[in-house]
């Protein structure tokens, strides 16, 4: 009786983790089959069969690509842009949606409204007049030119006005009975009670900055590319060299990959409160 | 001096001090986002590239585009995108029901399933290309265990290249779809589950019965989200194919682009981003229509 409950409990753990194990390897295989082509410098990996697992481990590839792309400027260039991405987008957004969730006032709706609408317009629909506006306003080749178009979203506006929601109104009230002007409210009251909703923006600015390649490859010459538009071209020039290819893929995702597992938990309990909500 | 504090406080009204706060964001806004929609209604009655005078055209773009076969093509594609929209959900609902337990090594898989999400797509496009090409892994992997008879080049043969496109599409985007649906079903209330267990209900009967019936505004939310999604798809396509082979996988913002930066026809680029809105927008009424009492607001 007992060893048939414990079968049936293993039975159980079986049916749960083989098709867990087959989406892992689904998802995770073609980064680790990756680290593994850029482990083999030389190797053609397109030879059939093709190579899978490395036969020994060499950092050959990381060494050349590094030293032939400067790694460490794309680096900075990317650092840079998201840092600025980040930082300004939680400022504006969040004073943007700060009096759509919390005041009073007419005209309101409308823009409600009218922030809903953006929601329709195709993905290549709006760069030819941003970029015509960037150029205007004579940000071409900046990092500023990068960054501006982007920093205000309607997701994240909304995302911030849901979170001042939750807020009950007593504190506004208490903070305006001491006396401290509406913009102290917003920086000192409201804005600490709004964590989760600061990490959610920031972990997803972060990663929007930091994968961005097409806006920077218009608008930027090529010493001022991010990683993710480095690549793309690193991969136009030496198609055939899979390991160098390999290796900066690996540079390049490397960063964001870090961030996500030690950000992990704020992450996923993060887009999980924000939908929610 | 608390007197004076009030004073300061009173200088402006709190309809003043609200428009003071949105205003760097609505300006941002307005010039980047509001601004592109509205100059493309009158860019696209015009003949604006970067040669020539431009000139008022009337509705000749719009005539254009519906004998520009490429076009037409393009927007086929971007529509057949839309295939996948199912798919996603019923993947990602699998997946989110699969993570949603207390097991060891849990967050592990739920991380696992993630990464894809936070990669850029010009490295997830690299690795896709290797592994999809026809000496590539993924035949390899699929004669060895007989599922296909012969090598095919995925990306470059006209039959499959957009089901190849459109399956990193889906890949790159189910570990985001499963977190909102993971939120949903931790959002289902426990009791109700045991009560039904107690009545004798089995772990399907309560996934049918309970759990999607629950999951139903989420359902929503995700398919609105994927639809979008869908036919704004470029990154990829971009990275991947450049819209080939000949206009296989072309889709109507990867048109719209080359309209604009590649030939430089601004004006016809707007007319065809015009069109193409219509087009989400009578979607996005049709799914709204479909889905009356969305229960959950998404934001």
């Amino acid at each position: 009786m007992k060893n048939r409950k414990l079968l049936k409990t293993i039975q159980n753990k079986v049916l749960i983790y083989i098709p867990l194990m087959l989406f892992a390897l689904l998802m995770m295989g073609p980064f680790l089959w990756l680290l593994s082509v850029s482990l083999m410098p030389g190797k053609n990996i397109f030879a059939f069969p093709p190579a899978i697992f490395p036969t020994f481990i060499d950092f050959k590839n990381y060494v050349d690509v590094w030293q032939y792309m400067d790694f460490l400027k794309y680096i900075w260039n990317t650092v840079i842009i998201t840092f600025f991405g980040v930082v300004f987008s939680i400022l504006l957004c969040s004073l943007t949606a700060y009096p759509l969730a919390i005041f009073k006032f007419k005209g309101k709706n409308i823009i409600f409204v009218a922030l809903i609408a953006t929601m329709i317009i195709p993905a290549a629909a709006g760069l030819v007049v941003n970029y015509l506006t960037i150029n205007k306003l004579g940000l071409i080749n900046t990092f500023t030119g990068v960054v501006l178009p982007g920093l205000v979203t309607v997701f994240n506006v909304f995302l911030f006005r849901q979170a001042f929601m939750g807020i009950p109104s007593d504190i506004r009230d208490s903070g305006k009975m001491d006396g401290a002007s509406e913009l102290r409210i917003w920086w000192q009251l409201m804005m600490p009670m709004i964590k989760p909703a600061i990490a959610v923006v920031a972990l997803f600015e972060f990663m929007a900055s930091w994968n961005s390649f097409l806006w920077p490859i218009i608008i930027l010459n090529t010493d001022k590319y991010p990683l993710a538009s480095a690549l793309s071209t690193l991969n136009g020039q030496f198609s055939y060299n899979f390991g160098w290819i390999a290796a900066g893929t690996v540079i390049s995702v490397l960063p964001i990959i870090i961030v996500f597992l030690l950000t992990q938990k704020y992450f996923m309990e993060g887009i999980s409160g924000a939908i929610k909500g | 001096m608390k007197q004076k504090r009030v004073a300061k406080l009173s200088r402006f009204s709190e309809v003043q001090t609200a428009w003071l706060f949105m205003a760097p964001g609505l300006i941002l806004l307005a010039l980047f986002t509001f601004w592109p929609i509205i100059y493309s209604v009158p860019l696209a009655f015009t003949n604006y590239s970067v040669i020539g005078e431009t000139k008022f055209v009337g509705f000749e773009n719009f005539k254009r585009a519906f004998s520009d076969v490429n076009f037409i093509a393009s927007v086929k594609n971007s529509l057949f995108y839309m295939i996948i929209v199912p798919f996603i959900q019923i993947i990602s609902i699998l997946m989110a029901i699969l993570v949603n337990r207390k097991i060891a090594g849990i967050k592990f898989f739920r991380a696992a399933f993630y990464i894809p999400v936070v990669t850029s797509m010009v490295a997830v496009s690299i690795i896709w290309g290797w592994l999809m090409s026809s000496n590539g892994v993924l035949n390899y992997i699929l004669l060895s265990i007989g599922i296909i008879n012969e090598k095919i080049s995925w990306l470059s043969d006209k039959d499959t290249a957009l089901w190849a496109v459109m399956f990193i599409t889906l890949w790159k985007g189910l570990g985001y779809y499963m977190m909102i649906y993971l939120a949903g079903l931790q959002a289902v209330p426990t009791d109700c589950i045991e009560a039904a267990k107690i009545d004798g209900a089995s772990n399907f009967q309560v996934i049918r019965k309970i759990t999607i019936p629950l999951l139903k505004p989420y359902v929503f939310f995700c398919t609105l989200i994927s639809l979008m999604s869908a036919i704004r798809v470029f990154d990829e396509v971009f990275v991947l194919t450049s819209g080939g082979p000949g206009n296989a996988t072309l889709t109507s913002s990867l048109y719209i682009y080359e309209q604009g930066f590649e030939v430089f026809e601004f004006g016809y680029s707007s007319a065809l981003g015009l069109i193409i809105s219509f087009i989400i927008m009578f979607f996005s009424i049709f799914i709204f229509l479909f889905n009356k009492k969305g229960g959950v607001n998404p934001y």
